[in-house]
């Protein structure tokens, strides 16, 4: 089984970045909200998400990113989505949330 | 119509074996001859209806059972359980996202079907 998840961040002036890696399901998903929502918590940038080695998300992962969007915006910062895999942006699509997220 | 073949999987309602799903889910709708963007829609699908069994369960030692339906115009995916609890599946699903996606990728899905053997029902045609 490859439901791995892998969780970098880096932070800079400007921007909080985070890198996932794998999958997001509902066996990683506890895991991966966990550090997310730490990396919102401390941090007071805009946050981008690098998703170019992420494989696979479903409802439970795109739950997760609306979750930390509100807290995010709470602080009257943004996230940004990059590299999306056209599998994954299609989910955001039909979802209808690509229009709640910047994705590039 | 009759069916040519049928591959049954059980799994414990347990996270962990939700990816042996979508493996599953995979190899069936490639060996059915879907395109390789309609096996990873029907993999989507089938990982939704998982999660959702495996989040309304509430006992992992159960089981639940995928039995996939290879007919020759259509795949159907039936999900069961003799969970009492997990009938109606998506009846309170909050955000709706999970039923956003498997009625966006599938052609029909049966959600609370009355005196069924199965809890959904969804079906994939060619």
């Amino acid at each position: 089984m490859s439901s791995e998840l892998v969780f970098r961040e880096e932070f800079s002036e400007n921007a909080a970045k985070v890198m996932v890696s794998g999958e997001v399901d509902i066996y990683t998903a506890q895991l991966f909200k966990e550090k997310l929502y730490h990396t919102v918590d401390k941090s007071d940038t805009d946050l981008v998400i690098d998703c170019s080695n992420l494989n696979y998300i479903d409802s439970t992962g795109l739950g997760i990113f609306v979750g930390a969007l509100k807290k995010i915006k709470q602080k009257g910062k943004n996230i940004f989505i990059e590299n999306v895999r056209d599998n994954i942006r299609k989910l955001f699509v039909i979802t209808g949330l690509d229009k709640l997220f910047i994705l590039h | 119509m009759e069916s040519h073949d049928r591959i049954t999987i059980t799994l414990p309602c347990k996270a962990e074996y939700v990816s042996v799903a979508r493996l599953t889910a995979s190899g069936v709708a490639n060996r059915a001859g879907f395109d390789i963007d309609t096996v990873e829609d029907i993999k989507v699908s089938v990982s939704e209806v998982c999660s959702r069994i495996i989040g309304v369960a509430e006992n992992s030692s159960k089981l639940y059972v995928i039995e996939f339906g290879l007919f020759t115009d259509k795949l159907v995916v039936n999900f069961s359980s003799d969970i009492k609890k997990v009938d109606c599946i998506f009846q309170n699903d909050e955000d709706g996202l999970g039923m956003s996606i498997i009625n966006a990728f599938m052609d029909s899905v049966e959600y609370c079907p009355e005196n069924k053997s199965y809890m959904l029902s969804m079906t994939k045609k060619f």
